[in-house]
């Protein structure tokens, strides 16, 4: 048995254990997402035989008649520009603070980790319990510390409400940047740094000169995938306030699950979909390109 | 003779920093900072501990006087945790071991075999790992109905398989991309054939990645929320991220069962952190690190 694989051809043996791999996810991930563009042209209702062509109607429809489209649009907007400057800058610090040789680091990683682990529809739960204009934590701690004014309805207040949430989802993430941050900081020249300081380079100049320009790789991965998981920002939306009050907290990836799976549109919510994979794939095309000439250059 | 000059120079350098003032500023900001960040957990836990008449009556952060274990028991039974518990529990155990061998099997061959194709696979595999999707929801549910695998293990599995090999191909890569030649090449002279060097050299080899990998995917799978929520309509079928969301829907009032349920949830995930949590950090340096 062993002989006769060590007789096929290398290729042979290659394509063997790519298979599975390659087999399902071209199957349930790729062709997806080229259904998704063709439901994205057609009228449909997820049950019926005949799916009906209707060229760019669909597009059409949300683009000039679906005013929740637009919020959503803003909102996703809003929530990806929060989501790239917060949680990696909060991340940075943590790293930069948890990588000297402090008391009690160990301990601190991981409580700053921990929320990460935490199902995001737990998280959601959590929160909206914290957030409870009546019985939750934080209108409590405002009323002990006499700060009755600042009570507020945090999730049914639509001025606040997107905010309210991404402070949850800032809480949530933080540590996944932080951890990205401490293994970048491992890759930096311990003897530069010590040089520099004999030089009498101060903290400032030190992180300046020396560790931000050996971070370049890391920070480049960190700012990516922040802004890839803030745009499938899906399950803590739908756990804390659903889209509402009054669909003020909508967002792309929810308002298309709401089009396609309750609405039963499929052609709505698929040219949703469309539109959010082409602002993931602007971001995502010219760094997959980076980090391949990256390669390229260190061969 | 290197060892014992760096050994002096770090032996200095941590004197110096015991007096530094910058440092102990340093550690006082982290540690109110980290208080402040485990106060939620901690509220949840203490909640859960709780009978309600003594939640609304204490304050968030006193510790329970009596502990209120029948919070558990009633949110189990409430909550019909023990199907939940089991259909996560069987979907993770599958899913997690199979993927990562999948995963490993494509990285080593995109890794080490000459294929005239192989930068474009791996380019291809890449993409997915960059493609959210909750972009898709709509149309996996329409494949996976297609195969009339709703509300089925399968069902489930094959999705999170999918969406979990691009970034476990990626890391994977890397890291055996980065294993010396010399390692393999004794072997396949001999006539091994590449499963065998994969099985008896790299897999070996690669344990500290794979245990890196293995938590991130048992905390992703374990937590999934929005395919499971597609393509698990049936309630014997859902799994606890779905339970606990219909909890919350049921009996939101209801503070110390809701907290035990968030708890019951959360607390595998945890545990399969701490366990192999050592092996997390260097992990995953080791494989994003390119030789």
């Amino acid at each position: 048995m062993l002989k006769s694989k060590a007789m096929q051809s290398p290729r042979t043996q290659a394509l063997m254990l790519i298979g599975p791999a390659f087999a399902v996810y071209a199957t349930f991930a790729i062709w997806p997402m080229i259904e998704v563009v063709i439901l994205s042209f057609q009228h449909w209702n997820g049950l019926d035989p005949q799916r009906e062509w209707v060229g760019l109607e669909n597009y059409r429809y949300i683009l000039t008649s679906d005013t929740v489209f637009w919020v959503a649009l803003r909102n996703t907007i809003t929530w990806t520009i929060l989501a790239v400057i917060f949680p990696p800058t909060i991340g940075l610090l943590l790293a930069l603070g948890l990588n000297e040789q402090l008391f009690g680091r160990v301990p601190m990683r991981a409580i700053y980790y921990l929320p990460v682990i935490i199902a995001p529809i737990a998280v959601a739960t959590m929160w909206r319990w914290m957030y409870d204009p009546f019985f939750g934590l934080f209108n409590q701690v405002l009323t002990s510390l006499s700060l009755q004014a600042w009570i507020q309805d945090w999730l049914g207040d639509r001025e606040i409400a997107l905010y309210s949430m991404f402070v949850a989802y800032t809480w949530q993430y933080v540590g996944f940047s932080m951890v990205l941050f401490l293994a970048g900081l491992q890759g930096v020249d311990r003897s530069l740094v010590e040089a520099a300081r004999i030089d009498g380079a101060n903290r400032w100049q030190v992180f300046r000169h020396v560790t931000l320009p050996a971070l370049r790789v890391t920070l480049a991965i960190v700012l990516v995938l922040s802004t890839i998981s803030s745009l499938k920002a899906f399950d803590i939306v739908y756990g804390m306030t659903g889209g509402g009050p009054a669909q003020s907290t909508q967002m792309l990836a929810l308002w298309a699950f709401m089009q396609s799976m309750q609405i039963f549109d499929f052609g709505r919510g698929s040219a949703i979909s469309v539109i959010l994979l082409l602002v993931t794939l602007t971001i995502v095309v010219p760094y997959l390109r980076w980090s391949q000439r990256d390669e390229g250059a260190a061969e | 003779m290197t060892v014992m000059t760096t050994h002096l120079e770090t032996d200095t350098v941590e004197i110096k920093r015991r007096r530094d003032p910058f440092l102990i500023l340093l550690w006082l900001v982290l540690v109110v900072f980290a208080l402040l960040w485990v106060a939620p957990v901690v509220l949840i836990a203490f909640t859960a501990l709780k009978s309600n008449a003594e939640i609304m009556a204490t304050n968030a952060f006193t510790p329970p006087e009596t502990v209120a274990w029948s919070n558990f028991s009633g949110a189990w039974e409430r909550g019909n945790f023990a199907t939940t518990f089991r259909n996560s529990a069987i979907i993770t155990v599958i899913k997690v071991p199979l993927g990562l061998m999948f995963s490993a099997m494509a990285a080593y061959a995109l890794a080490r075999i000459k294929l005239r194709f192989s930068k474009l696979l791996l380019l291809f595999f890449l993409f997915g790992a960059m493609i959210p999707f909750q972009v898709m929801l709509a149309p996996i549910f329409t494949l996976v109905n297609g195969f009339g695998l709703i509300d089925t293990y399968p069902g489930v599995i094959l999705p999170y398989l999918a969406f979990g090999v691009p970034y476990q191909v990626f890391i994977l890569h890397g890291f055996f991309k980065a294993v010396p030649k010399e390692l393999s090449e004794a072997a396949l002279i001999d006539g091994a054939s590449h499963l065998t060097v994969f099985r008896r050299i790299f897999l070996p080899i690669s344990l500290p990645v794979l245990a890196a990998l293995l938590i991130l995917d048992f905390v992703s799978t374990w937590n999934e929320f929005a395919m499971a929520l597609v393509l698990l309509q049936d309630r014997n079928m859902w799994t606890l991220p779905l339970g606990l969301m219909s909890f919350q829907g049921q009996f939101s009032t209801d503070y110390g069962q809701l907290n035990a349920a968030i708890a019951m949830t959360v607390f595998p995930a945890v545990v399969v952190y701490m366990i192999f949590q050592r092996y997390f950090v260097s992990g995953l340096t080791s494989g994003a690190v390119k030789g």
